[in-house]
């Protein structure tokens, strides 16, 4: 039965239940903006990555340099189409 | 078709591999794909029109129950593809039929959840921040639909055959999939739920 | 819906169309049963999953798309001609270049050079196939099913009238309520999703199947534009994607994303449509760049000058094309920070695209050059499109864009860019390539005086626009009258067009005359080249390569003639091969009419259609298909035919 249950995948259960936790914290303390969306964009990072190392295996193959590659350029796309669109349509907006 | 057996099953021949290798990339595509629906939403966010705003439509209950459904399938999925790396056809079978189980009681929290919402006058039409609410969400859960149908199809034809290098490698790329589905769904929680509830 | 709604009515020019269409397709299907080709086409072409094939097929449908694209584009030069010319009213000639440009770009342009791609770059990698051979079949007929949803609309239902860009809020059910912008919507979306199956299959293929010994900085620069290309194919087509759907939903079910009203918002459509489109512009010209690389390289008997900064250059355009997007639309009104930042970017990606004009000067200089047609078409490129490129930093600077903005400077700008980056790109590798798959080459001659006749042709077309631009005739504008003075330079721009199209019809004249009389068994590499396609028989057998090459430098085959080093060795082994399918072209066919149906709200066929989808998916994953083998004794057989027993 514990072979079924290996140690690293329990551990990152349970980190990403915390990680939760902690981001459904911002509704019930008293935050600002800032702090509010930073301890959402922290967690969760965190726990994206948690599951592509733990769950998702990414860098278990020789392709691994590729693969990160491949996930570095999607956020970089994902990123500037975000926080682009957000740039020309609102913040840099007349 | 050439074996290599110091990889897990699921790598064993070349085409299997380049199939993994391949949906990683169909992956970062997706990422390109929420990211775009994600700036469409936030562009659109405080636009409500005459409709409700996020704070006044959104239940916290039911996104809990999503979220910890959704955290829990994908620890599942993990065990499975963990219990087919040793070679375990049962196990691997009962943390797979958990995981759909899951899947499908995230589905259904989510519908109820809509039809709230369309029951309180919030619908596609009202206006741009529930146009991109509903596309947002409506495309996540279009992706958890499909994955609950592929994995049931790989269910299926693990019973049929076993765990072969070809059920093993359909088997690893769903788990990835639903993984995705996981990440995809903690920025949904995080940004659009939460955000909103701030 | 009314009969006389389904079917464009009162135009003499789209009765005759439409006669035309009927005429054809029962031409086709005539002659298809008469000289019994039935099984033929099924069998070789429309279940084929080999790559050569399907890139044939993609250039085949990428020449008829020309032609329509090219027709339009007379139709316009026509009516703009001379001062308030009848040929055209305001709302044929809004749907003429709407249906102009979308075919140019996204099915002409895009399936040539995918059609290109597919042809060459398995070939010059030392692959059998590209990844996943029946993935290809597919993208291949959802481009297909998408190219002929779009066409459709030309008789049944109306062309779509918002321009290529489907600006909104014109765009929008309110100011476009025919079904002409859900076809818009529907057929791109379609073959998208087909694009982006095509780039993931070929970053795993060229990532994944190279011969052995070819590091990634050994691959030939066209393989390395392509896996550019896809790169930015799979990063940037999502976003097309989601445009295209939310502006399904907006027209067909009515969500509030780009409305006037309801907190919608019209100017995000052209934010979403620019973050593709940019990036889409550099995924059409890239591979072009490539083309030139190779054809350069071998016809002035030299390697290829700067290899690594030609790599670095097309690494950095890669990422600034998705940085600069904003320049489309710098009149929109957002403020100083945003036109100076995308501004910056936009003269940023010049420096890359200069790195590359000047590697291949540097690669003609001293170099023995032989003045082939593909050679000439390169030849004309680079001065054509350096006056493109200039132009485009004039345009690129904010402040001055407010003069010229969306006149006919802009149109010969990017035509200047387009024609040369795309159209003597992938015309370039047709004649290049065409020996490969075919076993002999086009006629020079001909080739030659088309080549004349298009580069006259196109400087007269377009070079006459700039000036009109500057005087300030505005694009998409469907007359004007005698008194702008717009008349004289209008008519030499519509000269220019004609002599063009001239050009395309010897082109394709060219095509008939050398299948019957141009010399055959010229040998596996006609032009004395440097890659590792020339080192294969042509006609290339359907599994490529009889053995594994091996690579121990840059331009192998070249390397291998000079230094006398075998490519291949070992003795023949039996090659596993894919079995054929019908199911993607079934699958082509279901999305047409799922596309079809919801183009007119019928949501109950529409429905069945999805449904037909998901159990063909379901059906391919039960699916045990392992294939066929080719025994080694067969492969030795055919090999001694093809080489004449000298290998």
């Amino acid at each position: 039965m514990a072979r079924l249950f290996p140690v690293r995948h329990v551990m990152g259960y349970i980190f990403s239940l915390v990680l939760s936790l902690v981001a459904l914290g911002v509704v019930f303390w008293d935050l600002n903006v800032t702090a509010g969306l930073t301890i959402l964009t922290v967690c969760a990072v965190i726990q994206a990555s948690l599951q592509l190392v733990v769950f998702m295996h990414i860098g278990e193959t020789s392709n691994k340099r590729s693969l990160y590659l491949n996930i570095i350029l999607a956020v970089f796309v994902g990123v500037v189409t975000i926080f682009g669109t957000l740039f020309t349509m609102i913040w840099g907006f007349r | 078709m050439k074996i290599n057996d110091t990889l897990p099953l699921e790598y064993s021949t070349e085409e299997n591999s380049n199939k993994v290798f391949g949906f990683w990339i169909f992956l970062g595509a997706e990422i390109a794909l929420f990211s775009t629906l994600f700036a469409v939403y936030f562009t659109l966010w405080n636009r409500t029109g005459s409709g409700p705003s996020g704070s006044e439509l959104f239940e916290l209950n039911g996104v809990l129950w999503e979220t910890f459904l959704l955290l829990t399938s994908s620890f599942t999925c993990g065990l499975a593809i963990h219990a087919m790396r040793l070679n375990l056809k049962k196990p691997m079978m009962i943390f797979f039929g958990l995981t759909l189980l899951m899947g499908l009681g995230f589905l259904g929290i989510e519908i109820s959840e809509f039809v709230t919402y369309v029951q309180d006058g919030a619908t596609l039409q009202t206006s741009a921040f529930l146009s991109s609410l509903f596309v947002l969400l409506g495309t996540h859960g279009l992706h958890v639909s499909m994955g609950f149908l592929w994995g049931a199809g790989i269910m299926l034809q693990i019973k049929r055959h076993g765990i072969t290098p070809e059920t093993a490698n359909k088997s690893f790329i769903f788990s990835l999939y639903w993984h995705f589905l996981d990440v995809v769904w903690i920025f949904i929680f995080s940004f659009v739920y939460l955000k909103g509830l701030m | 819906m009314k009969w006389s709604e389904f079917f464009v009515t009162g135009e003499p020019m789209i009765y005759g169309a439409m006669v035309s269409i009927v005429l054809v397709s029962l031409a086709i299907l005539v002659g298809l049963t008469y000289f019994k080709k039935w099984g033929y086409l099924w069998r070789e072409w429309l279940t084929t999953v080999d790559h050569k094939r399907i890139g044939v097929m993609y250039i085949i449908a990428a020449l008829i798309m020309l032609f329509r694209g090219g027709i339009d584009a007379l139709m316009m030069r026509t009516q703009l001609a001379a001062p308030e010319m009848k040929f055209l009213d305001a709302q044929h000639y809004n749907e003429v270049f709407t249906t102009h440009g979308v075919i140019m770009i996204l099915f002409m342009a895009m399936p040539f050079v995918i059609g290109i791609m597919n042809v060459v770059i398995p070939l010059q990698i030392g692959a059998r196939d590209v990844a996943f051979p029946r993935l290809n079949a597919v993208s291949f007929w959802m481009f297909f099913a998408g190219a002929m949803l779009f066409n459709i609309s030309f008789v049944i239902g109306g062309s779509p009238d918002a321009g290529w860009s489907a600006y909104f809020p014109l765009a929008s059910l309110e100011f476009s309520p025919t079904v002409g912008n859900n076809f818009y919507s529907l057929a791109l979306q379609i073959s998208g999703v087909g694009t982006l199956m095509t780039g993931i299959n070929f970053i795993v293929t060229i990532l994944k199947m190279r011969a052995p010994g070819m590091k990634l900085m050994r691959m030939p620069m066209f393989t390395w534009s392509v896996l550019i290309t896809n790169v930015i194919i799979v990063f940037a087509f999502p976003v097309l994607t989601v445009a295209l759907a939310l502006m399904m939903f907006d027209r067909i079910f009515g969500s509030q994303f780009f409305t006037m009203s309801n907190g919608g918002m019209d100017m995000l459509w052209a934010n979403l449509f620019w973050v593709w489109g940019h990036p889409e512009v550099y995924i059409v010209v890239l591979p072009a760049f490539g083309i030139f690389s190779d054809i350069i390289s071998t016809f002035s008997k030299k390697n290829l000058y700067g290899y690594k900064s030609m790599v670095v250059s097309m690494l950095a355009i890669m990422l600034l094309s998705f940085l600069v997007w904003a320049h489309h639309f710098y009149t929109m009104g957002a403020g100083a920070m945003v036109n100076g930042f995308f501004s910056i970017t936009t003269m940023a990606i010049a420096v890359p695209t200069g790195v590359k004009i000047f590697n291949w000067l540097f690669t003609l200089r001293k170099g023995k050059i032989s003045f082939t047609t593909p050679m000439l078409y390169a030849m004309g490129f680079i001065p054509i499109f350096t006056i493109g490129g200039v132009t485009g930093v004039m345009l690129a600077m904010a402040s001055a864009d407010y003069q010229y903005h969306n006149t006919m400077f802009l149109v010969a700008h990017f035509h200047y860019v387009l024609i040369p980056g795309t159209v003597f790109g992938v015309l370039a590798g047709m004649h290049y390539w065409f020996p490969k798959i075919f076993g002999f080459r086009l006629n020079e001659k001909l080739g030659k005086s088309a080549f004349w006749l298009i580069i006259v042709g196109f400087n007269v077309a377009f070079m006459p626009l700039f000036f009109l631009g500057l005087q300030g005739m505005t694009r998409r504008q469907y007359t004007y009258s005698e008194s702008t003075g717009f008349g004289p330079l209008n008519m030499i721009a519509t000269v220019g067009a004609f002599v063009l199209a001239i050009g395309f019809v010897v082109l394709v004249y060219n095509f008939y005359w050398s299948f019957r009389h141009s010399p055959r068994n010229e040998g596996g590499d006609p032009w004395d080249a440097r890659t590792l396609e020339w080192s294969t028989p042509s006609p290339v057998p359907v599994y490529n390569f009889a053995r594994v090459p091996e690579v121990h430098e840059q331009d192998a085959y070249w390397y291998s003639k000079k230094k006398n080093v075998p490519l291949y060795s070992g003795e023949y082994e039996s090659i596993h091969m894919p079995n054929n399918s019908g199911q993607p072209f079934i699958l082509g066919i279901v999305m047409f009419l799922l596309g079809f149906f919801l183009v007119f709200s019928w949501f109950i066929p529409a429905i069945i259609m999805g449904v037909v989808t998901v159990i063909m998916l379901a059906w391919r994953s039960f699916e045990r298909d392992h294939g066929y083998h080719i025994s080694a004794k067969e492969v030795m057989a055919t090999e001694n035919k093809l080489r004449g027993d000298s290998v």
